[in-house]
C-alpha cells in the first residue's frame, strides 16, 4: 500500500486488507503472525469489504512526535461487517454520532483507512 | 510458599523534580525503604525495578544494577522489569515471588520514572511504545484518544454524562490536596472542568494525569524474617499478575479490559476475601474515564455505575469504597515506572494508620496497575496483620 493516498469521494467502499488463515479460514484484522484460532502461520491477505458499525471515535488534539504535523485528526474503532475490528481515521467528526452509526471506509492515510459516516 | 510482609518503604515527591538524574531519584527511595527495613544490607537477595521509558527519555537503562550498586548489595540479580504503566506493580510481584518461593529471604522492589525533562511530543511518543504499533499506532491514536474511545461507548451503553466523570476528577484532586507528596493536589468545580481544554474527545485536561518525575521503594521480607523490623510489617495476602490483548481489536469493546477482571478474580482467591472485604483501593486513575471503568472492573462498584458511585460520594472518603485516597495518578501523579510501587506506599502507610488522608479503620486496601491497551495488570491485596 503507498505511503500516502489521496482520500476519494467515492461512496461505495474501499476494500480493507485483513488476514485469512488458509488453515482453519478465521478471518482477522492485520498484521499478526499466527493464526490466533488454530495457531498455524498460515495467514494470507484477503480483502474484507470496508463497510461497517462506528464503534466510537475520539479527536486527537494532542498528537505524538510522529503526528505532530497533522495538529488534529479524528480516531475511530470501527466493526466491519465481515466481523472484524479495526482501528482507523475518521473523515467525518460530529458530536451527534453515536456508537453504531454506518461508515465506509472511503479512502486511506498512511496505510491506514479513513472512514465516512453515511 | 512462605508468607511475606511489606517492612520499608520509601519515596521521593511525585511531580516535576527539576536537575534530578533518573538514578537519584531511584537511589533515594531505595536507601529510605533500606533504612527503616531495619536489616542487614547482605540479606537482600534480589532487586526488582520498574520502569518504563528510561531508555528513550534519559539514555539510561540497568538501572537495576546501578541502584544496587550504589546501595551497597551484594552480588545479587537485579532485574529491570518493564509492563508499560504496569512496570512497578510486576516489579513488587517477582519481589513476592523470589522471597515466597524461598529463593531470598528479603528483596528490594523500586520503582521510578524521569519524563518532565522531556518535550510533550516526546513523552508521548515513548508513552505510545506501550501500543501493540503494528495496529492501533499507525492510525495516531494515543492513550488519552483511547479513554476517549472508551468514554463514548461508556456514556453510550450506561448513560454516563460529564458530570458524573468530573465527580472523579473533584475527588481525587481534592485527596491529593491532603498527601504532601502528590503534584497536583487541587479544589475543582465542575465548570472549571467543563471549560477546560480538549485533548481527546470527549476527555478534557483534567481528566488526564500529568506527566511527572517519582520513585518509589519497598522492602519485601519473609515474615519470620520481619521481626525486628521498626515499623509495623504489612501482610502481602495476594500478588497477582494478568496479561490481556495489546491491541484494541482483541477487547470486546474498551469499556473493560479482561486484564483488570481476572487479575481481580485471582487476587480475592488467594487472598480468600471478596469485594466487601476491601476497605479502600489504590486504582490506576490514569484518566478519569480509567478510574470508572477499573472501579467496575475490579468488583467494587457494579457495572456501568462508576462514574454514578463517585458523583453520589459512594467513592469517596468516608463512601462504600473509598477510590484513591492518595489522589491517585491524577492527583499524585504519574511517574510510569513508579507507579505501583507508590501505590503500595501508599496502601502500607494506611494499613500502619499513618496516613495524612487516613481512610479510618483501613484493615485490608488493594492496588490495581494497568499497562498499555490493558496488555499487562497487577492486583494486590495487603492486610493489616492484627485484622
Amino acid at each position: 500500500m503507498p505511503e500516502t493516498q489521496a482520500v476519494t469521494k467515492k461512496t461505495n467502499p474501499l476494500p480493507i486488507e485483513a488476514l485469512k488463515c488458509g488453515h482453519c479460514g478465521k478471518l482477522v484484522p492485520g498484521p499478526r503472525e499466527i493464526c490466533p484460532a488454530c495457531h498455524e502461520p498460515a495467514l494470507v491477505p484477503h480483502m474484507a469489504a470496508g463497510s461497517g458499525a462506528l464503534s466510537s471515535w475520539t479527536m486527537i488534539r494532542r498528537p505524538p512526535a510522529a503526528f505532530r504535523e497533522e495538529k488534529e485528526y479524528a480516531v475511530a474503532i470501527v466493526t466491519l461487517d465481515a466481523g472484524i475490528k479495526v482501528t482507523g481515521r475518521l473523515e467525518t467528526p460530529d458530536d451527534r454520532l453515536e456508537p453504531g452509526a454506518r461508515v465506509l471506509a472511503v479512502g486511506f492515510h498512511k496505510g491506514v483507512p479513513v472512514f465516512r459516516a453515511v | 510458599m512462605r508468607e511475606v510482609v511489606v517492612t520499608g518503604i520509601g519515596s521521593t515527591p511525585f511531580g516535576k523534580l527539576e536537575g534530578r538524574r533518573i538514578e537519584s531519584l531511584a537511589i533515594e527511595a531505595a536507601n529510605a525503604a533500606l533504612h527503616r527495613a531495619g536489616l542487614d544490607r547482605k540479606s537482600v537477595g534480589a532487586v526488582y525495578l520498574g520502569n518504563f521509558v528510561a531508555g528513550p527519555l534519559s539514555g539510561q537503562e540497568v538501572l537495576a544494577g546501578i541502584v544496587a550498586d550504589e546501595l551497597g548489595l551484594e552480588n545479587v540479580p537485579c532485574t529491570k522489569v518493564e509492563g508499560a504503566c504496569a512496570s512497578g506493580g510486576i516489579a513488587f510481584r517477582h519481589a513476592v515471588l523470589a522471597v515466597s518461593s524461598g529463593l531470598c529471604d528479603a528483596a528490594l522492589v523500586v520503582g521510578v520514572e524521569k519524563m518532565t525533562h522531556a518535550t510533550g511530543g516526546q513523552v508521548t511518543q515513548a508513552l505510545n511504545c506501550a501500543m501493540d504499533n503494528r495496529s492501533d499506532g499507525p492510525s495516531g491514536l494515543t492513550f488519552p484518544g483511547l479513554f476517549g474511545l472508551a468514554w463514548r461507548i461508556h456514556a453510550a451503553k450506561y448513560g454516563t454524562t460529564r458530570d458524573e466523570v468530573s465527580a472523579v476528577v473533584i475527588k481525587n484532586k481534592a485527596n491529593g490536596l491532603k498527601n504532601p507528596l502528590a503534584q497536583m493536589g487541587a479544589s475543582l468545580s465542575l465548570d472549571v472542568i467543563r471549560q477546560s481544554q480538549m485533548i481527546a474527545d470527549p476527555l478534557q485536561l483534567y481528566d488526564c494525569c500529568p506527566v511527572s518525575d517519582g520513585a518509589a521503594a519497598l522492602v519485601v521480607v519473609a515474615k519470620d524474617r520481619a521481626r525486628g523490623a521498626p515499623d509495623l510489617p504489612i501482610d502481602i495476602l495476594a500478588a497477582v499478575q494478568t496479561r490481556g490483548s495489546a491491541r484494541i481489536a482483541g477487547h470486546e469493546d474498551v469499556v473493560s479490559f479482561e486484564a483488570t477482571v481476572k487479575a481481580a478474580e485471582r487476587a480475592y482467591a488467594a487472598a480468600s476475601v471478596g469485594p466487601k472485604d476491601i476497605d479502600f483501593v489504590e486504582l490506576h486513575d490514569c484518566f478519569s474515564m480509567a478510574e470508572v471503568i477499573d472501579s467496575e472492573d475490579l468488583g467494587l462498584v457494579p457495572r456501568g455505575e462508576g462514574a454514578k458511585w463517585a458523583a453520589q460520594g459512594r467513592t469517596g472518603m468516608d463512601g462504600d469504597i473509598p477510590i484513591n485516597p492518595s489522589g491517585g495518578l491524577l492527583a499524585k501523579g504519574h511517574p510510569v515506572g513508579a507507579t505501583g510501587v507508590g501505590q503500595l506506599y501508599e496502601t502500607v502507610l494506611q494499613l500502619r494508620g499513618q496516613h495524612s488522608n487516613q481512610v479510618k479503620d483501613a484493615a485490608i486496601g488493594m492496588t490495581h496497575n494497568l499497562g498499555g491497551t490493558g496488555v499487562a495488570c497487577t492486583v494486590s491485596i495487603l492486610r493489616r496483620p492484627d485484622a
